[in-house]
């Protein structure tokens, strides 16, 4: 991807708008840099940890680590190419300088725990910069001390530490709770800023060449990885992107992929709909199989099934919503004291959503289970005992209201996108038994209730007077996630009642090429955005229903809604176009790689 | 005797690895003795926490063993004496055996004069381990107090 555009940075009371931000990451944790070289968001050590970097979430008290030009600039970004390695060029009056910024994998040698990079190139002229760091552990709550280290500044919270090792980049000073210094650089000249972590041990503090080569074979690592993706459509810059960014968020010591980046980014600015992504939700399980089974990723695929019938085994046969990465089940959720992206509060960190009911989750897991058994060969004995006990679960349950698929805090009802999901389940468990990878003993009962459930969704969940199904029984509003029925597979994809519900969507749900979840109440106060995911649903539920010509027409609407760097938050702003909600969203970027991927299996 | 002293080596230091543990999960101390010892000898990651461990199993029965020379000289032992042999073995392993000694062996352990040169650097300990915590100290004491009390006991049992 080539820089794509050159332009001034702006902020609105301290914030970058949240389509500015790239992400960098070591299969760890995240780091999210904006275009005026502040790297605003940096959890440590894991994603889901603490911030210590959180201006994303209160400019004035959650800490930064910015690193820009003293004179004014423009700012052009792109990610070297096949890797999640950023490279911002400013160009001033003065002359242009190249930023490197990248999360380093470990090498050989005696790595940080944690690593981050930046690296200054001069290319012309004499610029002059500016560096500040400003640490605040804990989501800013902790309390920090500033002492050296072998000459070198540290910042110590607890169990946690920071050292900002740095060559030619000026002399670091302390200033207010932070760590500073300015320097210049001319063309051919070079500087090096790592930020060494350390959690429960001592601090390693590299030596500069050490850092560089680990810089090094981090890009060289991302290029190996990302060329071996199998997709050659139309739109694989942006698969390939997509599936960067989901490799970003695979929690890499549990297999987990957290759901997004960020934490209580709003789904309305100023509002109060702010949640915790960093979890992982069965929920996506399916989309992720399906994505990283169609791009060649079979040991990260392998990985995710596993985790999930791992994490969870705790509650099973009830599914939780979301677990953390580490696999553990509480969630709990709290309000931190902070100021929240442009004033959007509460900010939450755990997710409540844990502890509802959401019924849809076992038609994923076991569509998961049947698209994993597939492309492996089988299913071992344990996962097939265990997943015939989810489908006797669903048995039991599916005559249950839930609070769906968009995990609404109203009560409960009974979401007819859930009971397809239901019936998914059921349909996928007599499959598998059929090819005796889970136990047939309840086969005539899966195949029964499968049956009432359709029975069911025929007579309550469709309005002759909408021609469409609808988003719960006996209600008259229309649902995005009932494109998911085509997706997956409810019924033939061209069977008439979804061919005119893929239309209702679109004609009722559609702002421009974007689609909304919905358009009634939900329980919360305010309105949120058109829903990326949901779109490129549309996109794909065409190109299942043989309709390429609009799927490929919508793609190509889609795809350069993107961000500069190629990331999807969660929503956009039809109006506007900003992004809304957490970053970068692994719902987006799943939906965007299946899309494609089932144009090119539809034209095969 | 000598028995109980190995095996009051071995419980010690079985204790000890799990306090100083338990006090960096509660967020107490920044101290790992293994990786401190294991990446003296590589710098793999996965390799120097399981050589460290060895190296500090090993170095708990050599010290049980100097305990039990000291026991022998002065004739006497129990879990009080031990305890009390712990209190003077945390204090010269924080001031001086991993402030001091360490960094003269270790290879990739920086010391106060030393800037972030060629080779990868370990954070020094300081004195009385202050660098990796401020209750690094007091997490010592205890943890070799029971060390020592461990193996005072168990001479004694043996004796």
């Amino acid at each position: 991807m080539s820089h794509t555009r050159s332009y001034a940075p702006e902020r609105v009371h301290g914030y970058a708008q949240i389509r500015d931000y790239a992400a960098i990451g070591d299969g760890r944790t995240i780091a999210l840099v904006a275009p005026d070289g502040s790297i605003d968001w940096l959890c440590l050590p894991d994603l889901d940890s603490p911030s210590v970097l959180g201006a994303l979430i209160d400019a004035e008290r959650g800490g930064r680590f910015l690193l820009e030009p003293e004179v004014p600039y423009e700012a052009s970004r792109r990610y070297l190419p096949d890797t999640n390695v950023l490279e911002t060029t400013f160009a001033t009056s003065a002359g242009h300088v190249r930023l490197t910024d990248a999360m380093t994998l470990p090498t050989g040698a005696l790595s940080p725990y944690r690593e981050l990079v930046r690296r200054v190139e001069g290319l012309a002229g004499m610029v002059p910069l500016r560096w500040r760091i400003e640490p605040r552990f804990g989501y800013g709550a902790a309390k920090t001390r500033f002492e050296r280290r072998a000459g070198i500044p540290v910042a110590l919270s607890g169990r946690d530490a920071l050292a900002l090792c740095s060559w030619e980049a000026g002399e670091p000073e302390y200033g207010e709770q932070a760590i500073t210094g300015r320097f210049k650089i001319g063309e051919g000249g070079s500087s090096l800023l790592v930020l060494s972590a350390a959690h429960q041990e001592p601090l390693v503090l590299p030596s500069r060449e050490d850092a560089e080569v680990r810089l090094q074979e981090t890009a060289r690592s991302w290029r190996e990885w990302a060329p071996a993706r199998e997709y050659s459509g139309p739109w694989r810059e942006a698969v390939i992107r997509s599936v960067l960014a989901l490799k970003l968020l695979v929690f890499a010591p549990s297999g987990a992929i957290a759901a997004a980046a960020t934490t209580s980014l709003p789904e309305e600015i100023g509002g109060e709909r702010n949640w915790d992504y960093r979890f992982s939700w069965p929920r996506d399980a399916a989309f992720t199989l399906q994505a990283l089974l169609a791009l060649g990723c079979a040991p990260e695929a392998r990985a995710f099934f596993s985790w999930i019938l791992h994490a969870s085994q705790l509650t099973h046969p009830r599914l939780q919503v979301l677990y953390r990465l580490d696999g553990r089940a509480e969630a709990n959720e709290e309000a931190l004291s902070l100021a929240g992206y442009r004033g959007s509060r509460p900010v939450r960190v755990g997710n409540g959503a844990a502890d509802q009911t959401q019924l849809d989750v076992y038609g994923e897991l076991l569509e998961a289970a049947s698209r994993f058994a597939s492309a492996t060969g089988g299913l071992d004995r344990d996962h097939g005992r265990r997943l015939a006990e989810l489908a006797d679960f669903v048995c039991e349950s599916w005559e249950q209201p839930d609070a769906g698929i968009w995990e609404r805090r109203s009560e409960p009802a009974h979401f007819i996108q859930s009971k397809m999901m239901c019936a998914v389940a059921l349909g996928r468990a007599c499959e598998l038994a059929e090819r005796q990878l889970l136990p047939a003993k309840h086969g005539e009962r899966w195949r029964r209730e499968q049956e009432r459930i359709r029975e069911f969704v025929e007579t309550r969940g469709y309005s002759e007077r909408k021609r469409a199904y609808v988003q719960s029984a006996g209600e008259e509003e229309l649902d995005a996630s009932l494109l998911l029925a085509v997706l997956a597979g409810y019924d033939q994809p061209r069977a008439p009642r979804l061919l005119d519900t893929v239309d209702a969507v679109r004609r009722e749900l559609a702002r421009g090429p974007l689609i909304h979840r919905y358009l009634g109440e939900d329980g919360l106060p305010g309105e949120d955005g058109a829903f990326v995911a949901c779109s490129f649903w549309l996109v794909e539920a065409y190109a299942r229903q043989g309709r390429l010509e609009e799927a490929a027409a919508l793609m190509d609407e889609l795809v350069p809604l993107a961000n500069e760097v190629g990331l999807f938050a969660e929503e956009i702003d039809p109006a506007t176009g900003d992004f809304l909600g957490n970053i970068p969203q692994g719902l987006s970027h799943l939906a965007l790689i299946n899309a494609a991927v089932s144009i090119e299996e539809s034209r095969a | 005797m000598i028995w109980g002293a190995l095996v009051g080596g071995l419980a010690g230091t079985l204790v000890l690895t799990t306090l100083l543990r338990a006090a960096s999960e509660f967020g107490l101390t920044r101290m790992d003795l293994p990786f401190l010892l294991g990446t003296a000898v590589t710098a793999d990651r996965v390799r120097a926490k399981a050589i460290g461990y060895g190296l500090h199993f090993g170095f708990g029965l050599l010290f049980a063993l100097a305990y039990y020379a000291i026991f022998l000289v002065i004739d006497r032992s129990g879990f009080l004496l031990g305890g009390f042999f712990g209190l003077v073995h945390a204090l010269f392993a924080g001031s001086a055996l991993v402030n001091i000694l360490l960094p003269v062996v270790h290879p990739r352990m920086g010391t106060g004069f030393t800037a972030a040169g060629s080779a990868p650097l370990l954070e020094p300990s300081g004195f009385l381990l202050l660098n990796y915590g401020r209750q690094t100290p007091l997490a010592t004491i205890i943890a070799h107090v029971a060390y020592g009390a461990i193996v005072g006991g168990f001479v004694s049992l043996a004796s």
